[in-house]
C-alpha cells in the first residue's frame, strides 16, 4: 500500500513533469529571480544572505542572480533601472531587494513600471509619509507582492535579557554602589529601521528587570574603532557600568578591545566575560568563537536567512500558492541567541558559509501541503 | 611781465586745500581708528560670547554622545570667526580636543566655558577655551581705517577735481582772457570789446560784472576823449579865429579900413608873380586924394580923418570883392590892385572910381554943406619880367600926369572908342605918352592878353 501509494505518487510526478515539459518547458525550468544586495561583496552579513538564497535557489530550482550595490544607493536605482531596461525574454520575473537608506520606492516606482514583481526582504517601507505614497503591497503598485522582515526588537531583547542574566550570576562584583547592574549601550545609527527596533529591545528588557539601569546610550555607526573609542569614554564616565550591549558584532569587539586596554587601579587591564560582559547581534565566525571561549556573552542571529525565506515564498507564489492568505507584508522571529554549544554547531555546519546541505524546499507549502503556516526561525536550521 | 613768475590763483586755493583736507583726514583717519578700536574690541567680546553660547551646548551634546567628529566639526565652525584664534575643548574624561594656531598669545585672557551635561542632569563634562586672534584684530582695525582714509582721500579727489574744473572754466580761463584783453589794449582801440567767452548756458556771475564794468569804464573814457577832442576843435577854431581877426587887424590900415602899406609889400609880388606864371593880365590903380592938406589944414584932422575914411569905404564898395584889393599906400594915397584886368578895363574902373569919390566921398561940416573931395589916377598893367617897385613906379608916374593935368582925372586918358574897343576886345592899348619926362614914352606898351 505504501508501495503502490509511492509508486502511484511517483508516477503521477513523472506524468506531471513530462507534461509540464511539453507545456511549461520554459517557465518551469527558469523561474527567474535577481537580487539587489545593498551590501558589499566582502560583507560578511550580506555575503552570508547572499550564499544562503544561493543555496535556496539551487534546491528550489530557481535562476538568482544577485547584484552587489557596494551599500551605493545610486547602484542600486541604476540596477533597477539596468533590469527594467532588459529585452522581455531576458528579466527577471522577480526582484528582491532591501529598503536600505529609504531607496524603496524609487525601485519599486522603477520596476513596477517594467511589469517585474518585487519582493521586499530583511528592510520593508514602514515610514508613514512614504507609506502614504506607496500605500500596501498590490495597491498602487500591484507587481509588489509583499514583504517578509525578522523581528528585529527580539534580537536586541534576548541579548540584552541573557547579559542582565549574566550579570545577575556575577554577583556583588558586576553591581555598583548603589546594588544595581549598570548597562551602556552602543547603538548602530539614529535613523535605520533594525537600529531603532533592536535599541527598543534593549530598552524593554531593562525596563523588564528593576535592578539594571541603563548609564547611557551612544551611536558608534556599527563600527568598531568608533565602539572603542566610544566605550572608553564611557568607561570612565561611568564607572559602574559593567554590562555593555552592542547593536552588532563589531561594536561589542570595539568595547572589549578597550575594556582590555583600560587600566584599572591594579594596573591590568579588564577581562571580557570576567570582570564585564559584553553582547551582539550577528553570526560572524569571530562572534562565534567569541561566544565559544567566553569573552562574548550573548550573541543574536540568523536573521541573514530572510533573503532565503523570501525565495521559498515566491516559489510558491510562482506555483500558484500565493502567500497572501499569512498576510502580504509578514515580521517572523528568525533570530536564534547562541549558546557556546550553538556556536560550535553553527560554525560546523555553515562556518564556510556553504548552505547546499540544507534543503529549503521542506519549507515550501507547495512541496509539502501538510505546512499551513511558514516557521522562519533560524534554529530550525541548526538541527 | 613775462619775467615776474605766475602763481595761479587755482593752484594755491588746490593746494591750500589740499593740505587741510590732508590733516582733517589723518585726524579723522586716528579718531576712526581709535574708535573702531573700540567697537571692534567690544564687539569682538561680544561675538565670541555669542558663539560660545551656541557652540557649548552643541560642544556639550557631541561630548555626551562621544561624537568625536562632532567635536571637531564644532572646533571648525568657531575657528571660521577668524577673531577666534585658537580653540582647545577639554573632556573631563581627559580626552583633549583642539584647534587653530596653538600657543596664540592675545592681549585678552582667553575666555573660558564649562560644559554642562546635556538634559537636567547637573555636572560637568569638560571645559572650552578661547584664545582670541589680535592679528584678525588689527587687521580688521587697520582695514576699518583704511576704508575711512581711503573714502575721505576719494571724496576730496572727487570735490577738488571738480573745484579745478570750475575754477578753471569758469575763473582762470577768463582772467586770462581778461588779463590779455588789458595787455593788448591801445590807445587808439580803446572801445574794442572785451569777450570773455562764458560757456553756452552759463549764468551772470562777478566776472561778467567786471567785464560789464569795463565796458562802462571802456564808453565813459570813450566819451570823455570825444569831448575833449571837441573841446579841442573848438578851442582851435576860436584860436584860429582870433589869429586870423588878428592877423586882419594887423594887414588893415584902421582909418580906411584898406590893407596897409605892410601887407601891400607881402602880398603883392605874389600877386604879381601868379599873373606872370599863368600869363594873366595884372593892371594897377595909383590913387591920391587932391588937395588934401587944404582939407586938413582949413577943416582940422578930424575932418580929413572922416574924408580918408569915406575914401577908403568908397574904393571898397566899388571894387570886386574877391578879385580887387585896396591898400592905404601912404597919407593920402592908394593902391588898387587888380589881377585878371587889362588895362583899359582898369582905366575904365579908374574912371568910374574917379566919379564915385566925387560924388560920395564927404565930409559933414556943421552947419556947413558937406565937404566933396576929388581924387586923380594913375593906372599901369604890368610888363612881362617888370618888378613890383616898376610897375608902381610907373602908375605913379601917370598920377603925375594925372596931377599935372589938372587934377580929377584918370591916366592914361583913352579916347572913348578906343576905350570901348578895349572894352570889347578888339585893339590893344595904345601907348600914351606921359607928360613927365622922366617917363620913357616907348615903354608903355601892354600887350593885349586876350
Amino acid at each position: 500500500m505504501l508501495n503502490f501509494g509511492r509508486h502511484c505518487r511517483c508516477t503521477a510526478l513523472l506524468l506531471g513533469m513530462a507534461v509540464g515539459m511539453i507545456f511549461w518547458a520554459g517557465p518551469l525550468s527558469a523561474m527567474t529571480v535577481a537580487f539587489i544586495n545593498p551590501g558589499k561583496s566582502d560583507e560578511v552579513y550580506w555575503m552570508t544572505a547572499a550564499r544562503a538564497m544561493e543555496a535556496a535557489a539551487r534546491s528550489l530550482d530557481i535562476k538568482l542572480e544577485v547584484l552587489y550595490a557596494e551599500r551605493d544607493h545610486l547602484r542600486q536605482v541604476a540596477f533597477a533601472q539596468q533590469l527594467a531596461a532588459r529585452p522581455p525574454g531576458q528579466r527577471p520575473a522577480y526582484v528582491i531587494m532591501s529598503n536600505d537608506y529609504a531607496i524603496g520606492h524609487e525601485l519599486l516606482r522603477i520596476l513596477d513600471a517594467a511589469g517585474i514583481k518585487t519582493f521586499f526582504a530583511f528592510s520593508n517601507i514602514t515610514e508613514p509619509r512614504e507609506r502614504s505614497e506607496t500605500r500596501g503591497p498590490r495597491e498602487r503598485y500591484r507587481n509588489w507582492l509583499g514583504s517578509l522582515e525578522p523581528k528585529a526588537e527580539e534580537a536586541g531583547y534576548l541579548t540584552a535579557r541573557a547579559l542582565i542574566e549574566q550579570g545577575r550570576r556575577a554577583g556583588a562584583a558586576a553591581r555598583g554602589a548603589d546594588g544595581k547592574l549598570h548597562l551602556i549601550a552602543l547603538a548602530g545609527d539614529r535613523s535605520t529601521t533594525s537600529s531603532i527596533l533592536r535599541n527598543d529591545g534593549m530598552r524593554r528588557a531593562v525596563a523588564e528587570a528593576p535592578d539594571v539601569v541603563l548609564d547611557q546610550q551612544v551611536f558608534a555607526a556599527w563600527n568598531r574603532d568608533k565602539g572603542a573609542e566610544q566605550s572608553a569614554w564611557l568607561y570612565q564616565r561611568h564607572p559602574a557600568a559593567r554590562l555593555v550591549w552592542a547593536g552588532n558584532d563589531l561594536m561589542a569587539f570595539g568595547a572589549m578591545k578597550s575594556w582590555e586596554q583600560r587600566v584599572d587601579s591594579s594596573g591590568t587591564g579588564g577581562k571580557p566575560g570576567q570582570d564585564a560582559w559584553f553582547s551582539g547581534i550577528n553570526t560572524s565566525k569571530e562572534a562565534m568563537e567569541a561566544v565559544q571561549s567566553g569573552r562574548l556573552t550573548a550573541l543574536a542571529g540568523g536573521h541573514f536567512i530572510a533573503g532565503a525565506w523570501a525565495l521559498v515564498m515566491l516559489h510558491d507564489y510562482d506555483r500558484g500558492r500565493d502567500f497572501a492568505p499569512d498576510g502580504m507584508e509578514l515580521q517572523h522571529s528568525m533570530f536564534m541567541l547562541f549558546s557556546p554549544a550553538d556556536a560550535a554547531r553553527f560554525q560546523t555546519r555553515f562556518g564556510d558559509l556553504k548552505f547546499d546541505h540544507v534543503d529549503f524546499r521542506r519549507f515550501s507549502k507547495v512541496l509539502n501541503p501538510q505546512i499551513k503556516m511558514y516557521d522562519f526561525n533560524f534554529r530550525q536550521l541548526m538541527q | 611781465m613775462q619775467h615776474r613768475s605766475l602763481h595761479s590763483i587755482t593752484s594755491k586755493l588746490i593746494h591750500r586745500t589740499l593740505a587741510w583736507v590732508m590733516l582733517c583726514v589723518l585726524g579723522f583717519g586716528a579718531v576712526q581708528a581709535w574708535r573702531t578700536y573700540h567697537a571692534i574690541e567690544k564687539d569682538f567680546q561680544l561675538a565670541v560670547l555669542a558663539a560660545a553660547e551656541t557652540h557649548v551646548p552643541l560642544i556639550s551634546l557631541a561630548i555626551w554622545d562621544i561624537e568625536l567628529q562632532a567635536i571637531e566639526r564644532q572646533i571648525k565652525l568657531l575657528l571660521q570667526n577668524p577673531r577666534i584664534g585658537y580653540v582647545s575643548v577639554r573632556a573631563s574624561t581627559g580626552q583633549h580636543f583642539e584647534g587653530g594656531q596653538a600657543g596664540i598669545t592675545s592681549r585678552s585672557a582667553p575666555l573660558k566655558y564649562d560644559i554642562p551635561r546635556p538634559g537636567k542632569t547637573p555636572g560637568s563634562i569638560g571645559s572650552l577655551e578661547i584664545t582670541a586672534n589680535d592679528d584678525a584684530l588689527y587687521q580688521e582695525i587697520l582695514h576699518s581705517a583704511g576704508v575711512v582714509l581711503l573714502q575721505c582721500l576719494l571724496l576730496t579727489a572727487l570735490i577738488l577735481g571738480m573745484v579745478v574744473a570750475i575754477l578753471r572754466r569758469d575763473l582762470e580761463r577768463p582772467m586770462r582772457r581778461l588779463s590779455a584783453f588789458v595787455t593788448s589794449l591801445q590807445a587808439d582801440n580803446l572801445d574794442a570789446p572785451l569777450a570773455l567767452e562764458r560757456p553756452p548756458g552759463h549764468v551772470r556771475d562777478e566776472l561778467d560784472q567786471m567785464a560789464e564794468g569795463f565796458a562802462t569804464l571802456q564808453a565813459r573814457i570813450h566819451s570823455h576823449i570825444a569831448l575833449l577832442d571837441a573841446q579841442v576843435l573848438n578851442r582851435t577854431r576860436q584860436l584860429e579865429q582870433a589869429l586870423s581877426s588878428l592877423k586882419i587887424q594887423s594887414a588893415l590900415d584902421v582909418l580906411t579900413g584898406c590893407f596897409n602899406r605892410m601887407l601891400f609889400n607881402e602880398r603883392f609880388p605874389a600877386e604879381m608873380i601868379r599873373a606872370q606864371r599863368y600869363g594873366r593880365p595884372l593892371s594897377v590903380i595909383f590913387c591920391d586924394l587932391d588937395h588934401f592938406k587944404t582939407v586938413n589944414d582949413t577943416h582940422g584932422h578930424l575932418t580929413g580923418d572922416r574924408i580918408l575914411s569915406a575914401m577908403g569905404a568908397c574904393l571898397r564898395r566899388e571894387l570886386r570883392t574877391d578879385i580887387d584889393w585896396v591898400t592905404r599906400y601912404g597919407g593920402e594915397e592908394f593902391v588898387v590892385v587888380m589881377p585878371e584886368t587889362p588895362l583899359a578895363a582898369a582905366c575904365d574902373i579908374a574912371e568910374r572910381l574917379r566919379r564915385d569919390v566925387m560924388e560920395l566921398v564927404t565930409a559933414p561940416l556943421g552947419d556947413a554943406p558937406p565937404l566933396h573931395v576929388s581924387a586923380s589916377f594913375g593906372v599901369a598893367q604890368q610888363r612881362s619880367g617888370e618888378s613890383m617897385e616898376a610897375l608902381v613906379q610907373r602908375a605913379d608916374e601917370w598920377l603925375y600926369a594925372a596931377k599935372a593935368g589938372g587934377r580929377n582925372q584918370v591916366q592914361p586918358a583913352l579916347p572913348a572908342e578906343r576905350l570901348q574897343a578895349l572894352i570889347e576886345k578888339r585893339i590893344e592899348a595904345p601907348p600914351k605918352p606921359p607928360l613927365n619926362a622922366r617917363m620913357e614914352p616907348g615903354a608903355e606898351r601892354v600887350a593885349a592878353p586876350l
